[in-house]
């Protein structure tokens, strides 16, 4: 193999991994100094894969445009983020928490099997109460007032969210009871209260 | 539907923005957003050197992929599919431009301009150590279409040469040549460019 043969052979192999390619570069300085430079410039090319910013101004065509097409919907109210962040600091909680979704998840399959009852009902019977039902909302501030009074702020805030969050999904429900988007929403924000109240129970524990 | 808000909101949860995403919520079609623009626009404005260009074909694939989020069921990765559908977006620009996505070249043919012999009366000039981006950059903005296609592809992006025939419509034999010639020229290039700078500097 010679200079031009290597070259070619290099579209072909192009990590000159084969026995030809190795042998001629042993000999040839020029050749493997040029070996060595093509991978340079291989290597070096990953650093342009996000090299440069576009302006703001794509943003805010993409954002425009989805708003026209209704891919970008007013949501019903959501938590504030900093409540979700807070619930970071809990999360060896989750497995309790769990138990509690599960009798949600029942009641709300059991629901959604028979949409006609939901809207036959009507608004305030529809919530599944399964947490004012053991726990009223007062109840437990009063707990943790007791038990963990600098948390009781807290808590009051977050359950005021949470209940918000649970109202207004509740009227998207009721609004379109096949709607899976609206009964998932709903389930979110039960997630969050049960979250809440298991977070609560722990606290006011002895 | 057990899954926890578990992570701190600083933490950017894709599968969760993409849920959110389908939902029609804003935030979380700027996370996606924010998350994965400069890899689509960089691939853009590679392709183009032009960022006007860049910035709408940018646009046009982000477009693209939220009109279909619904359809997404997480088979494959979500940032696998973007940048396929944004390579897409880039190819049926050129395309239009009737710019060759491939060079026309016979695959074995050598041009004069690629003979091993030719040099840009930079022979000295060794490549050493690491390339300058921004040099990088402008060399290969300046490279021609269809090699630079095959290059940002392979190089850049990571395809391999059956991903690449497969998504230009070339033979896997022409992506590889085609990749060599623009790494040959790419090199040709860079040592113009450390020529003139060692000439400036010596000079000065
Ligand atoms: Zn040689």
């Amino acid at each position: 193999m010679n200079c031009v043969e290597l070259q070619h052979s290099l579209a072909e192999v192009e990590d000159a991994s084969t026995a030809e390619q190795r042998a001629h570069l042993r000999t040839c300085p020029s050749c493997a100094a040029l070996v060595k430079e093509l991978n340079l410039i291989a290597s070096a090319a990953g650093d342009l894969r996000e090299a440069d910013e576009p302006s703001p101004r794509v943003w805010n065509n993409i954002e425009a445009t989805l708003r026209e097409e209704g891919l970008i919907r007013p949501a019903p109210r959501h938590i504030p983020s900093s409540f979700g962040a807070r619930w970071g600091t809990f999360g060896w909680l989750v497995p309790a928490a769990a138990m509690l979704l599960l009798s949600f998840g029942i009641y709300l399959h059991q629901q959604s099997t028979k949409p006609t009852n939901i809207i036959a009902r009507q608004a305030p019977t529809y919530a599944p109460n399964v947490a004012t039902a053991d726990l009223n909302d007062e109840e437990l501030l009063q707990e943790i007032a007791d038990n963990s009074p600098a948390m009781k702020t807290q808590f009051e805030e977050n359950l005021r969210q949470v209940n918000e969050s649970i109202r207004d999904t509740q009227g998207w429900v009721r609004e379109s009871p096949n709607d899976a988007e609206a009964r998932h929403s709903l389930m979110d924000a039960y997630q969050q209260k049960s979250m809440l109240f298991e977070m609560a129970m722990d606290h006011t524990l002895p | 539907m057990t899954e926890p808000r578990q992570q701190s909101a600083k933490e950017f949860n894709e599968a969760e923005a993409i849920e959110r995403a389908k939902h029609g919520d804003a935030h979380a079609f700027q996370a996606l957003y924010d998350k994965h623009k400069r890899r689509v626009y960089s691939l853009c404005l590679r392709m183009t050197a032009n960022t006007a260009e860049a910035e709408d074909l940018a646009q046009e694939a982000f477009l693209q992929l939220y009109r279909k989020i619904a359809t997404f069921r997480g088979e494959s990765a979500f940032s696998t599919w973007l940048h396929r559908l944004s390579v897409n977006v880039v190819l049926m620009h050129l395309r239009k431009k009737s710019l060759p996505v491939v060079s026309l070249e016979e695959t074995t043919q050598s041009t004069e301009d690629e003979s091993p012999k030719k040099d840009f009366g930079a022979k000295d000039v060794m490549l050493a150590g690491s390339i300058d981006r921004m040099h990088l950059r402008r060399a290969v903005d300046s490279l021609p279409p269809g090699y630079k296609m095959i290059f940002v592809l392979h190089d850049v992006e990571g395809y391999e040469h059956n991903e690449i025939a497969k998504i230009v419509g070339c033979s896997i034999g022409n992506s590889k040549s085609q990749l060599h010639k623009a790494r040959m020229k790419l090199r040709d290039l860079l040592k113009a460019d450390r020529a003139v700078k060692a000439g400036r500097s010596k000079a000065g």
